[in-house]
């Protein structure tokens, strides 16, 4: 090396005061201001919400709109407890169908799957969450529903059991995404102690791995909860909307309601400021506040799981409320209370006295049963379990010869469990094993059926010479759909175009900029619980806040504002996740060389996170593009037939065409399949891409 | 990067600084002693004290290398000097440290001057994920250097400093993270050495190197010395004892002893810290 002094090179000047020159707290202050625009927005949707719904709950008792039984706005009945609890039973019943097959189907990819099955089933999971709700209710309509009419002797195939099972195929992917992270979150060391001491792979997965990822997939549970809950198009399509409890309480043929269901087909006719109308944002209060619970419980289970995995004490406030008299007593007395609290229910909702001495005295008997439980010994416990599962299907089924199609089931169940028991361990994995693969072929099979089942009824019609450039005529059942196809598009550029900038800012701003104090830990809570919130609910606030308040029509604008809106909270997110992820490191180097907070931000944190960034937005994208329930009041009309380029004018969407296919066209089946294909292939790669971009991201990252 | 001259590649720039003298003397207006000194500092990560009444001085154009063991604040005290301990959430600080006699930590002081003045290489290699070239040039171009060819000769200048440029001379278009652990330190090295600091704060900045690569940093040292003030913290105890002309000795956030390098590791006053250099430790 030139032996040269340092001196040698001395470029600098010797004045530094350009430093002090800087842009910093202009940029600041403006992502202040897009930051505090995107949070009044957040905000004004739970105060418009509350503000509007008020007068209702003045002027109705909580009693009545909680306990009545009879829901009819235009008579003036406000009783939701029907709609509650065919809300409530519906969920239920998804989730007992999506739960097995979801498990197994996780279970199958995180623990059996050779690498690249593994990659290419979590690819497509992740993808399938994307398809439109509006496509599900479709398939619904006119495969479900048809087969259970048929099978069961029906007049109407719209009932309980086919909303259920429409659920739990739609809550599948979050349910095997959520699990399978829970699973893999498990660290390897955990596995290999088991294999060390010669357990099986079956043995390792059922002892170490499911106790240890337990909190996940209750986490992924109560997700998948909040996901059916919050289902508004599929449930409008395939229940049947009856506002009744089902007849008898466990007629899984009966057709029910649920709230999203009752808001998006009442909404629309009602008269502006009357009671009715308020009743309607009465039950998206609730329906908000329920999510907004179970929302909250997930979070809080999946933020724990994180500590406990990185080693985290839990929060101080926590430990001592553990440490309390109150959660001992909690904790010693809680199967009393829980058994006090149900029983109560039971008596308090007005159903027919039979449901009720039913309901109370399965209450008491359960947990009976589980008192005995504890008190048996070990190898005995087992048999109770079983004694609990075929009076619960005994109950469902409620009839003789349900109870003794229970009765059998179980016998056979129990006979194999029986004979699991006898059998050599690797005989036993091996079975397990088989129904493992079944139940994952089952997922697998029925979102298969979904999927090629429009492929194979909308593929010729996409393949019709005017059908994807021509316009409807006669309402649908001839013609094209351009329209709708401009439509979509218009909506979900538009709404990205409003919700990116602001929600790129506010998660900057929130990540890099905002104090950690209580302030910003409410923002970021209310952010997060708008990212469950259903798509009804925004729907409502939308024609609340633009349509009655600002006097705007049902325009283009209207329609781009409310899915803005909606997607605004996953973009604040995601851009916060994304900016976060960068190591603290690279914004420590920048500022040890002299540059301003915003130079190392601007210049090395926001690249880096740009990928992450524009995933969300993709994702944003395709959730705009799928969505019915938030345009249909705000941006669309069935007479619009022609494209527009206006913000002004209403315009056709494909989901919303699709919706009135179903609906109000009832013969144009083949052109709603070609709809929902097209829709389809649309929302689906654009989930695609987005997933493409993060993996490609993720192998390059290297930090 | 179209030079072949290696030899003598600040030609250009030796040309452009016509005022040389002018700026030679700007790193020797600081006549005394010390350069930086600190005052009664204490510093909590909130409820943990981490630093209790540290009074230290360094000296001018020496090496002082502080030494002590894993999590007695070695790093926490030299990124006091730097500011760095600002970013993160919940550190508070009491005290003074004065930089040429004005204290960092008041109100008036410019953090971002005194951070140009005050370079840092990181205990953990932090380059940016850009290029090579990138990761030199982003210090230049933040104070305003923007010709081209004045920022290929800094790259290459400060590459070979950091004994890099053989290895990366053909790669600099590539991401920076695509070096290993010790070229990457070297690179960080390179980026710090790229805006001139007076005093350059080295947080155990050999560990990740091998020998040969180690001996070149420490020849670097050397020849930084000369003109400038460099503070090093290393677990190294051959290294400290090699390259520094002053050590301090902390323990459990306290300073046990400070002297030069000879005495303390000759003849130590303390008992901590004659156990800790012969390794009887804990
Ligand atoms: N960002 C931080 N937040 C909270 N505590 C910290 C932080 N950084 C360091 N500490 C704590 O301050 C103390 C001193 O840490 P420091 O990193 O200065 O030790 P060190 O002497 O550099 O150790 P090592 O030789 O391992 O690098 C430790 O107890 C550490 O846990
Ligand atoms: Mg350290």
């Amino acid at each position: 090396m030139a032996t040269e002094t340092v001196y040698d090179q001395i470029l600098y000047k010797e004045d530094l005061s350009y430093l002090k020159k800087n842009r910093d707290p202009i940029i600041k202050w403006t992502l202040f201001v897009f930051a505090s625009i995107a949070t009044i927005f957040v905000f004004l949707i739970i105060i418009f919400l509350f503000i509007n719904g008020a007068p209702f709950f003045a002027a109705v008792p909580l009693n009545d709109f909680l306990f009545g039984t009879n829901w009819l706005p235009t008579a003036g009945d406000f009783g939701a407890l029907p709609i509650i609890v065919d809300t409530l039973l519906v969920t239920f019943g998804a989730i007992i169908i999506a739960l097995p097959l979801g498990l197994a189907t996780a279970i199958f990819i995180a623990e059996i799957a050779p690498p690249k099955l593994r990659k290419a089933l979590k690819f497509t999971v992740e993808i399938l969450a994307g398809i439109p709700s509006i496509v599900y209710g479709f398939f619904g309509l006119i495969v479900l529903n048809v087969i259970i009419k048929d099978i069961f002797g029906l007049h109407y195939g719209n009932s309980w059991l086919s909303g259920s099972f429409i659920l739990a195929i739609m809550a599948l992917p979050t349910i095997v995404s959520v699990c399978e992270d829970a699973i893999r979150a498990v660290p390897d060391y955990y596995r290999n102690a088991s294999y060390a001491m010669g357990a099986t792979k079956w043995q390792t997965i059922r002892k170490i791995v499911i106790p240890a990822g337990m909190s996940g997939i209750t986490a992924a549970i109560i997700l998948g909860i909040g996901r059916a809950l919050g289902e508004t198009m599929a449930m409008l399509l395939v229940i049947g909307n009856c506002k009744t409890f089902p007849e008898p309480l466990t007629n899984l043929l009966d057709c029910v309601a649920v709230i999203t269901s009752t808001i998006a087909a009442g909404w629309g006719p009602t008269e502006q400021g009357s009671l009715e109308q308020r009743s309607y944002l009465a039950l998206a209060i609730f329906l908000f506040l329920m999510t907004l619970i179970i929302n909250t419980i997930a979070n809080l289970i999946l933020s724990r799981i994180q500590r406990k995995f990185s080693g985290e004490r839990s929060k101080k406030r926590f430990s001592e409320f553990r440490e309390s008299k109150l959660y001992k007593y909690m904790q010693k007395y809680k199967q009393l209370l829980l058994t006090i609290i149900i029983s109560g229910l039971f008596i308090l909702i007005p159903i027919d006295f039979v449901s009720r001495v039913i309901g109370v005295s399965i209450c008491i008997g359960l947990s009976f049963l589980m008192y005995i439980r504890k008190k048996v010994p070990q190898n005995k416990k087992k048999w109770i379990t079983y004694g609990i599962i075929i009076a619960f299907v005994g109950w469902v089924l409620s009839t003789w010869i349900g109870i003794l199609l229970a009765i059998t089931i179980c016998v056979l169940i129990l006979g194999t469990i029986y004979v699991i028991r006898r059998i050599s361990t690797v005989s036993q994995q091996r079975l397990w094993f088989s129904i493992i693969y079944l139940f994952s072929l089952l997922a697998v099979i029925i979102v298969g059926i979904l999927v090629s089942y429009i492929v194979v009824r909308g593929f010729p019609v996409l393949l019709e010479p005017d059908f994807l450039t021509g316009f409807p005529s006669d309402n649908g059942r001839e013609g094209g759909i351009l329209p709708a196809i401009v439509g979509t598009l218009e909506l979900t550029l538009g709404s990205i175009a409003f919700a990116l900038p602001l929600g790129v800012c506010a998660g900057i701003y929130l990540s890099e900029y905002a104090k950690n104090n209580r302030i910003t830990k409410i923002i970021r809570a209310g952010i997060d619980n708008l990212n469950g919130t259903p798509s009804i609910v925004f729907a409502l606030f939308g024609f609340v806040f633009f349509i009655l308040f600002f006097g705007l029509g049902r325009s283009l604008l209207v329609g781009i504002l409310t899915l803005g809106l909606m997607i605004l909270p996953t973009i604040i997110r995601t851009t916060e996740e994304a900016v976060k992820a960068i190591p603290q490191s690279f914004r420590e180097g920048s500022l040890a060389l002299g540059s301003s907070k915003w130079q190392g931000i601007g210049k090395i944190v926001f690249p880096a996170a740009i990928p992450g960034i524009i995933t969300g937005a993709i994702l944003g994208m395709g959730r705009s593009a799928g969505e019915t329930a938030p345009i249909m009041f705000t941006a669309v009309r069935s007479s619009a037939r022609w494209i527009t380029f206006s913000l002004f004018e209403p315009v056709m969407a494909l989901t919303y065409h699709l919706y009135r296919l179903n609906t109000e066209v009832l013969d144009a089946v083949d052109k709603a399949a070609g709809t929902a294909l097209t829709l389809l292939i649309l929302v689906l790669l654009l989930y695609a891409f987005a997933f493409i971009i993060r993996s490609r991201y993720e192998k390059r990252k290297q930090w | 990067m179209k030079k072949e001259n290696s030899g003598d590649v600040f030609l250009v720039l030796k040309f452009k600084n016509k005022n040389k003298e002018k700026i030679r003397n700007r790193y020797n207006e600081y006549n005394d002693e010390f350069v930086i000194e600190t005052k009664e500092l204490n510093l909590w990560y909130e409820d943990n004290h981490a630093l209790k009444n540290i009074n230290m001085k360094f000296r001018k154009n020496k090496v002082t290398a502080i030494i002590g063991p894993s999590g007695c604040g070695k790093s926490t005290l030299l990124r006091c000097f730097n500011r760095m301990n600002d970013v993160i959430e919940g550190c508070r600080i009491e005290g003074e440290v004065l930089f040429k006699g004005e204290n960092l930590y008041n109100n008036n002081a410019d953090i971002r001057i005194n951070r140009k003045k005050i370079g840092m290489i990181f205990q953990k290699p932090n380059p940016f994920p850009m290029s090579i070239y990138d990761n030199i040039i982003y210090g230049p171009k933040i104070h305003k250097i923007e010709d081209n060819e004045i920022l290929e000769e800094i790259t290459e200048n400060c590459l070979k400093r950091a004994v890099l440029w053989d290895e990366v001379k053909d790669r600099l278009k590539d991401t920076a993270m695509s070096l290993s652990g010790g070229q990457q330190q070297r690179l960080c090295i390179a980026r710090a050495l790229a805006v001139e600091p007076e005093i350059l704060l080295m947080d155990e900045p050999t560990a990740s190197l091998d020998p040969i690569a180690t001996q070149k940093i420490e020849d670097l040292i050397f020849e930084l010395k000369k003109e400038w003030t460099v503070i090093i913290v290393t677990h190294n105890m051959q290294q400290a004892a090699r390259i520094s002309d002053y050590t301090g000795f902390m323990y459990l956030g306290e300073l046990i002893e400070y002297g030069e390098t000879t005495q303390i590791f000759e003849n130590p006053h303390q008992k901590l810290t004659e156990n800790y250099i012969t390794g009887r430790f804990g």
